[in-house]
């Protein structure tokens, strides 16, 4: 049985995580949906969640056949490229050096990209599920990603896999009631706090991957997510009134 | 691009979109890893090179960032 306090950082990761990748997923599959209705959106979503658990199926015995401290290596590192790369890209986002993810504005983008490459009414199927089919591929993949690497190592995948699909399940329930781009999603918001905690445990991992053990063992992680949070919110405080004195 | 490549652009994007980030990430990787494997140092130093270091490349970054935003 895994102890909540282990499982709870994982499962929250994978869900906030999750929740960014399937938002921006559903917003172009609902301007699939708009444009040619839902069976080129879901024909497209299907084939790419095929090729997503091939994938993971292909993928995960292989792990078990990696060294336990190599595999925390390798996965630590990836974790603090994404992770950091996620945090930059919020802090700059929250200090208004960066625009905000607009999912309006890119239902309205895609809408058009689509519309703009039909000349049948069978091409415009196929490529409107190819359109649906590469952004849930791609979405996917990082959702993939992100729950293998909270989630190996540690005995932690059924958690992590659980937020994912917890994640699927409330933004495909929500976005089919309301039929309209999630723009109220608070993503920034949601990508600082995962941003924080796959830098927190992209640092964990690595550490572990040498060989070095946290004092606190798990606990550790709550810590290193407290000092990612203050040092973020301190950059974002640092930037945005030096951008304010050069363009007063 | 074809679907294949655009995954992989994707992929590429996903780990090493930033390459100075990426570079200075990975020397502070190997910096913490020299103290861990070659001079058997404390647990505490090469955990504290990763903190700290990850947290100088993330300000690098971010202040660089801005710079180039200002100008």
């Amino acid at each position: 049985m895994i102890a909540w306090a282990t499982a709870a950082p994982a499962l929250g990761a994978a869900f906030a995580a999750s929740t960014v990748e399937v938002v921006e997923a559903f917003t172009i599959m609902l301007a699939v949906a708009t444009l040619r209705g839902w069976r080129p959106a879901i024909s497209g979503a299907l084939a790419a969640l095929a090729v997503l658990a091939a994938v993971v199926v292909a993928l995960g015995p292989l792990l078990d056949l990696v060294p336990l401290h190599a595999l925390a290596l390798a996965i630590g590192v990836l974790l603090l490229l994404f992770g950091i790369g996620w945090l930059r890209k919020a802090v700059l986002r929250g200090a208004g050096l960066m625009a905000l993810h607009d999912e309006a504005a890119i239902f309205e983008r895609e809408k058009a990209r689509i519309g703009a490459g039909v000349t049948s009414a069978r091409g415009a199927d196929w490529l409107a599920g190819l359109a649906a089919f590469k952004a849930v591929l791609l979405e996917g993949l990082e959702v993939v990603f992100i729950v293998l690497a909270v989630g190996a190592g540690r005995g932690l995948l059924a958690p992590a896999a659980l937020g994912a699909l917890a994640a699927f399940v409330v933004v495909m329930a929500f976005g089919l009631v309301i039929r309209r781009p999630l723009a109220k999603v608070p993503e920034n918001t949601l990508k600082f706090a995962v941003g924080v905690m796959l830098s927190s445990f992209g640092v964990f991992w690595t550490a572990e991957g040498l060989g070095i053990a946290w004092p606190g063992g798990d606990i550790a992680l709550i810590a290193l997510a407290a000092v990612f949070l203050v040092a973020a919110l301190a950059l974002v405080r640092l930037v945005r009134p030096r951008l304010a004195m050069a363009n007063p | 691009m074809s679907v294949v490549g655009e995954v992989l652009a994707e992929l590429w994007s996903m780990f090493a979109g930033d390459r100075r980030l990426t570079l200075l990430l990975l020397a502070v990787v190997a910096a913490a890893a020299v103290a861990a494997r070659v001079l058997s140092a404390p647990a505490a130093v090469p955990a504290a090179i990763l903190v700290v270091g990850a947290l100088a490349v993330l300000c690098d970054s971010v202040l660089q960032a801005a710079r180039k935003a200002r100008r």
